[in-house]
Parts: structure tokens; C-alpha cells; sequence
């Protein structure tokens, strides 16, 4: 029972790094690193906690979309636009974010640090999934976020893989000149694919806020825009490799709540293992990572 | 012709901050306006409160100081066109092994303590920088993910060391409070910082107890013009600019890229390492979790607005000392909530890039038009 209920944990752990990661596969296979994840996340939480607290969850993660897109909307015009340093960009964006959110929150609920409490969706059951014994504890009363993040994964793969808009992404994202020569608008490309990640990063913020705790807390995304950057990684820039990398990061995340006193490795370490790991990856020890050839790459088409 | 060009570089190198620092002030007064307050009361008020006394000078000295440091590491990456983004686990590192050295060594004189101490901080930093560095020479890793990873990694190994090995188990319980402070022994005296009120007082300005201006404000400067000094006449300094600006280029010439990125980072590791140390040594004279954050990526801005130039850091950082200290006053005084300015910091941030890459391309236009 209790690896069932660990199990359990680690999906519910997996889903925001799950969501977020899937929009990093989007931004990243266009060819710009988003760094701004996280201050993507943060206003998504933020906002989520505004628009169900007025309007019901439903607005709470329209509002928190809306919010992950917009920050992305600045990231695009910077970096695409004007190609500017993308990491500066998403720094710049994390510190908007960051005061934006201290900002409003003491603004609307009176409080720099938390929001009132907010309920979330009402949880449903699986059909069929939740009837098999073993797997009764993953799939009942579960957040409607977390079906989404889980069907959004094999959506991706067959986005990215089969349709055109895939192809397009994918093209800008390793050779930006080849792709423009070809007449795909390189520009409109990148600026879908960043937006695309913001507003998946908004909903990981509602899901936190929504569907994990019941109210916005200053600090609640604890860096996991940049797990999620590192399960994109350890993904391999890919959609269903993000889906395993989320899941252990957050089977890594769930145990290391429950390593208390006493356990054999202290959970600080525990909490190492998703960025041990990626280093690992990036170094070519567990496995070799294949970023987009143009990836981190401003395109300006006087230099070409 | 080409004068006549260099001046107007120098110019548009100069009005860049200027701009960018008045259209992140318009869009902060749009902000402030919403929220029903007078955007020209609160900048007022924010350099009344800052400058009208001696204490609140001193204490922008202070806020500047750590800034200083970080963003003189950012800017030696920057030169030879590396991204520190790793200097917050690079200070963290740093001060728990300068706040190690602090409390484990006693009864020694402060003048063998002291740079002990010091050299612990820049120890830890070096230490951090060269993991990713190391990994980028030999395995093409790039430095921004690693240093983001190795952040928090730092982070975790802190929180261990301090709240499970080093955890002060003499704390006397504080009234009213259930256990103890996860926190290190306090530093040894002998390990601290002098205040600078001492050598003030010479010239007549006496600062009160409250401030914690400290020796590590005029170290930071020298160190400033030191770091200016190796950029821009040494051969070292020649090859870090080289690397920075073509390193196939730089090959040509014989300089060997991997060598000067390693040990330009660990020079960046080490002024990062001296970070926190004036908050360790000033003011908390021990460490727990709860110590300051975000001195990196403030560093970050603070080179971009300088320009990575060592005289513009020590402006800039002073320019966000009095940002720190005037929200404070917007928020005791008018009850504007004092993230007003961390906004207004991120939007300068983003104009500034934006606004140098533009006068880039038109300075690299006006160059082919020359040359045509």
C-alpha cells in the first residue's frame, strides 16, 4: 500500500515539472531557451489564485495561462524580435515576475506573501483505470490538471512529430536560415513556441495553487521551472522522454518528503538526484543529449 | 571621421542606461498611478529618505557592497563571453566555508584569522566555479544549465551542512521560541569585519550603531580597479577579450580558448565567493538558511547596466544600494509596497538589452557604411 501511495505522490509531484517541461520541449525545439520558466510558473500561480478566488477554477487557469503568455509574449519580442542574450531575458522575466506577483498579491488580498484560499476542480475518477486494483490509488480523486498533463504528452509527440506545425517548429529550431529560405516565417514560429511554454507554465503555477495547496504562497514554485528545464533535458528534448524524466524527478521529489529524521540518506540529498542527474546527461554519462542545432541562437536574417 | 564616430559610440554607450533607466521609471509611475499614489511623491520620497542623512548614505554603501563583488564576477565571464549564472551557489559555497573557518578556528589574532577566513570564502567559490567550467572544457557542457544545476545542488549541500553537521547545539533557548535556530556557531570575533565608523570618525563623520558599513565596501572598490586594471593591460586581460570576442579568431593567434576559459571562470568563482562575506562578517556573524539570496542575479543587472565596465559596477551597484534603500522608504512612509522598485530593476534590465543591441547594430551599420 504504501508504494501505491509513494506512487501516488510522485504523480501528483511530476504533473507541474510534467507541464512545464512540455512547454520547454515547445520553446526549445524552436530554437530559444527560456530561461523565464519559472517567472512563468510563479505569475501563473499567482493569477490562478486571483481568478478562482473571484470566478472559480476555471478562470483561475484561463487567467494563469493568460498570465505564463504574457510574460512569454515579452520573452518573444526581446528575443526573437530583437535578439537579444536569451538568458538575460528569461533572468530579467524571473525578477518581473517575482515582484510583480509580491506586488499584486499585496495589492488584491492585502498580503505580499500568500492569497486567500482558493478551492481547485472537483477531483474525478479514471474510468476503467481506476477499477484495476493496483492502480485504484493513482487514478481516483485525482485533479482534472493532471489527466491534461498526461494526455498533453502523446498530443505533443504526435504535434511535433506529424503536423506541419511541428515540422515548422522543429526546422526554425535547427536551421533558421534553411527554414526562412524555405518561406516558413521564422519569426511567427518562435513566437508560438515560446508562448506555447508560458502558457503551459501558467497552468503548472494553477495546478500548484489550485489543485496542491489551495492558495497562492510566495515561493511555491521552489524552482521547479528549472527541473523542468532539466527533465526537458534529461528528456531529451522530446515530449514522451519529458514524461519519464518528470516522473522520476517527482518520484525523487515525493521521497524526499518522506525521508524524516532518521532515514539512511538525508532528503537534501534526495532532492539532489533531478540535477545530479541532468549534469549526468549533459556529460555524456548516462546518455548523450542532442539540443537543437540552433537552439540559444538569435536568428537575424542581415547576418543569416 | 573615425573621431567623430568614437565620440558618438561613446555617447550611445553612455545614453543607453540613461533611457533605459527613464522608461523603466515611466512604466513604474503607470503602476504606481494605479494604485492611486503620485509616481513624482514616490521618487521624492525615495531620495529624500535616502540621501537627507549621513546613516541612510551609509547604509546604500552597504547594500552596494555585496553587489559590487557579484557583479564584477558576472562581468569577467561576460568579457570573455562566458554566463556565470552560478555565482548564488558560488557565494553560498563560499560563505559556509568562510563561516566554517569563522566559528571552527579560536584563539587566533585577527590579523592571521580574518584573511583566513577570506581566502576560505574565495576558496568555496573557486571551488563551485570549476565544477562547470571543468565540465565545459571537457565535455562541451553548456555553463548555463550546469551553473543553474550546481545552484541548487549548493543549495541542498547547505542546507545539510547546516542544519545536520554544523548545527549550533550551544544556542541557549530563546523565550518563548520551542527549539533552537537551525543555524552554524557564531564566527569567532577575531574572524569578523571591522566596521568602518572607526576610520570615519577621523574626518568627522560619525555613523550610529545601526549601520554595518564595513572594510569590505573599500576592498571591493580596489578590487574593481584591480579587475580593470588585468582586463585592459595585461596579456591575460588581452586574451579573456580575445576569447570573448572571436575564440576561433583567438586560436589563430595562439591563444589556447579552454585555458583562458578555466581559468577566467575560477577567477570569477573567486570574486564570487567573497559575496556574502560582508553580510557574514558585518552583520550576521553566523549563517542559517535564511541568509541573503539573490545576490547573483542581481549581479547580473548590475554589470548589464554597467556595461561590464569595473567604474560603471561600483556606479550601478550603487544605483541599486539606493533602489533598496529608497523601497523601504516608499513602503514606511507612503505604503507603496516596496516590490514596486524590483519591478522597475527587471524592466531596466530588459530595456537596457534591448536598448544596446539596438545601438550595436546601428554602430555596425555606421562601420559598414565607413567602410563601403
Amino acid at each position: 500500500m504504501l508504494t501505491a501511495e509513494l506512487l501516488a505522490s510522485s504523480l501528483r509531484m511530476a504533473v507541474p515539472i510534467l507541464l512545464t517541461a512540455i512547454g520547454a520541449v515547445y520553446t526549445e525545439r524552436s530554437g530559444i531557451v527560456n530561461i523565464g520558466l519559472e517567472g512563468m510558473m510563479i505569475v501563473g500561480s499567482f493569477w490562478a489564485s486571483v481568478g478562482a478566488y473571484f470566478y472559480g477554477p476555471f478562470v483561475g487557469i484561463l487567467f494563469a495561462m493568460l498570465a505564463g503568455a504574457f510574460l512569454a509574449l515579452i520573452h518573444s519580442v526581446t528575443t526573437v524580435t530583437f535578439g537579444v542574450n536569451q538568458v538575460v531575458s528569461g533572468v530579467a522575466l524571473n525578477i518581473l515576475a517575482y515582484g510583480a506577483s509580491r506586488f499584486l498579491s499585496l495589492v488584491i488580498f492585502g498580503k505580499a506573501t500568500t492569497s486567500h484560499h482558493v478551492s481547485g476542480f472537483s477531483p474525478i475518477d479514471v474510468p476503467i483505470l481506476s477499477d484495476i486494483p493496483f492502480l485504484k490509488l493513482l487514478f481516483t480523486d485525482i485533479s482534472p490538471i493532471v489527466i491534461t498533463a498526461l494526455i498533453l504528452v502523446p498530443i505533443s509527440k504526435y504535434i511535433i512529430d506529424n503536423t506541419v506545425f511541428g515540422l515548422r517548429l522543429r526546422a526554425v529550431g535547427e536551421n533558421p536560415l534553411a527554414a526562412d529560405t524555405l518561406g516558413i516565417n521564422v519569426f511567427a514560429m518562435r513566437y508560438a513556441g515560446v508562448i506555447i511554454s508560458g502558457m503551459l507554465a501558467g497552468m503548472a503555477g494553477a495546478y500548484l495553487t489550485m489543485e496542491h495547496t489551495g492558495m497562492y504562497v510566495e515561493g511555491m514554485t521552489q524552482g521547479k521551472g528549472y527541473i523542468a528545464m532539466a527533465a526537458m533535458i534529461f528528456g531529451n528534448w522530446t515530449p514522451t522522454g519529458t514524461l519519464w524524466a518528470s516522473l522520476l524527478f517527482g518520484f525523487a521529489e515525493a521521497l524526499s518528503l518522506r525521508a524524516g529524521e532518521g532515514s539512511i540518506i538525508p532528503y537534501q540529498f534526495i532532492k539532489m538526484i533531478p540535477y545530479l542527474l541532468t549534469l549526468a546527461v549533459l556529460t555524456g554519462i548516462v546518455k548523450k543529449a542532442t539540443p537543437p542545432a540552433a537552439s540559444g541562437e538569435p536568428y537575424d536574417r542581415s547576418i543569416g | 571621421m573615425k573621431r567623430d564616430r568614437n565620440y558618438k559610440i561613446l555617447a550611445l554607450k553612455i545614453a543607453a542606461p540613461v533611457i533605459a533607466m527613464i522608461l523603466a521609471a515611466l512604466i513604474s509611475s503607470l503602476i504606481i498611478l494605479a494604485i492611486d499614489k503620485n509616481p513624482l511623491q514616490v521618487f521624492y520620497t525615495m531620495f529624500k529618505f535616502s540621501f537627507s542623512r549621513l546613516d541612510s548614505i551609509a547604509i546604500i554603501f552597504f547594500n552596494a557592497t555585496p553587489l559590487i563583488f557579484s557583479a564584477l564576477a558576472v562581468s569577467i565571464g561576460f568579457k570573455m563571453g562566458l554566463f556565470n549564472i552560478g555565482i548564488e551557489g558560488q557565494y553560498l559555497i563560499g560563505t559556509f566555508l568562510a563561516a566554517l573557518v569563522g566559528f571552527s578556528l579560536k584563539g587566533l589574532p585577527a590579523a592571521i584569522h580574518l584573511p583566513l577566513v577570506i581566502m576560505a570564502g574565495i576558496a568555496g567559490g573557486m571551488l563551485w566555479s570549476f565544477i562547470p567550467i571543468f565540465l565545459k572544457v571537457k565535455r562541451g557542457v553548456h555553463e548555463v544549465i550546469s551553473t543553474i544545476m550546481l545552484n541548487y545542488v549548493a543549495y541542498s549541500l547547505i542546507h545539510y551542512l547546516i542544519a545536520d553537521v554544523f548545527k549550533d547545539k550551544q544556542q541557549s533557548l530563546v523565550e518563548g521560541l520551542g527549539s533552537v535556530l537551525v543555524r552554524t556557531p557564531k564566527l569567532a570575533e577575531s574572524a569578523l569585519i571591522p566596521k568602518m565608523h572607526g576610520f570615519l570618525s577621523i574626518f568627522g563623520i560619525q555613523l550610529p550603531k545601526h549601520v554595518y558599513l564595513n572594510w569590505f565596501f573599500p576592498i571591493g572598490i580596489l578590487l574593481a580597479v584591480g579587475i580593470y586594471y588585468l582586463v585592459s593591460y595585461t596579456p591575460f586581460g588581452y586574451e579573456l577579450r580575445a576569447v570573448g570576442h572571436n575564440p576561433e579568431a583567438s586560436k589563430i593567434a595562439g591563444i589556447k580558448p579552454d585555458i583562458v576559459y578555466l581559468k577566467g571562470f575560477l577567477l570569477s568563482g573567486a570574486v564570487a565567493g567573497l559575496v556574502g562575506l560582508s553580510d557574514l562578517l558585518g552583520y550576521f556573524k553566523y549563517m542559517d538558511m535564511d541568509f541573503p539570496q539573490g545576490y547573483g542575479f542581481d549581479g547580473i543587472a548590475v554589470a548589464l547596466i554597467a556595461q561590464n565596465n569595473p567604474f560603471g559596477i561600483i556606479a550601478s551597484a550603487m544605483l541599486f544600494g539606493f533602489l533598496k534603500r529608497g523601497s523601504e522608504g516608499i513602503q514606511a512612509l507612503l505604503k507603496v509596497p516596496m516590490d514596486t522598485i524590483v519591478i522597475l530593476q527587471s524592466l531596466m534590465i530588459i530595456f537596457i538589452v534591448v536598448i544596446t543591441k539596438i545601438i550595436n547594430d546601428y554602430v555596425k551599420r555606421l562601420e559598414k557604411k565607413e567602410a563601403a
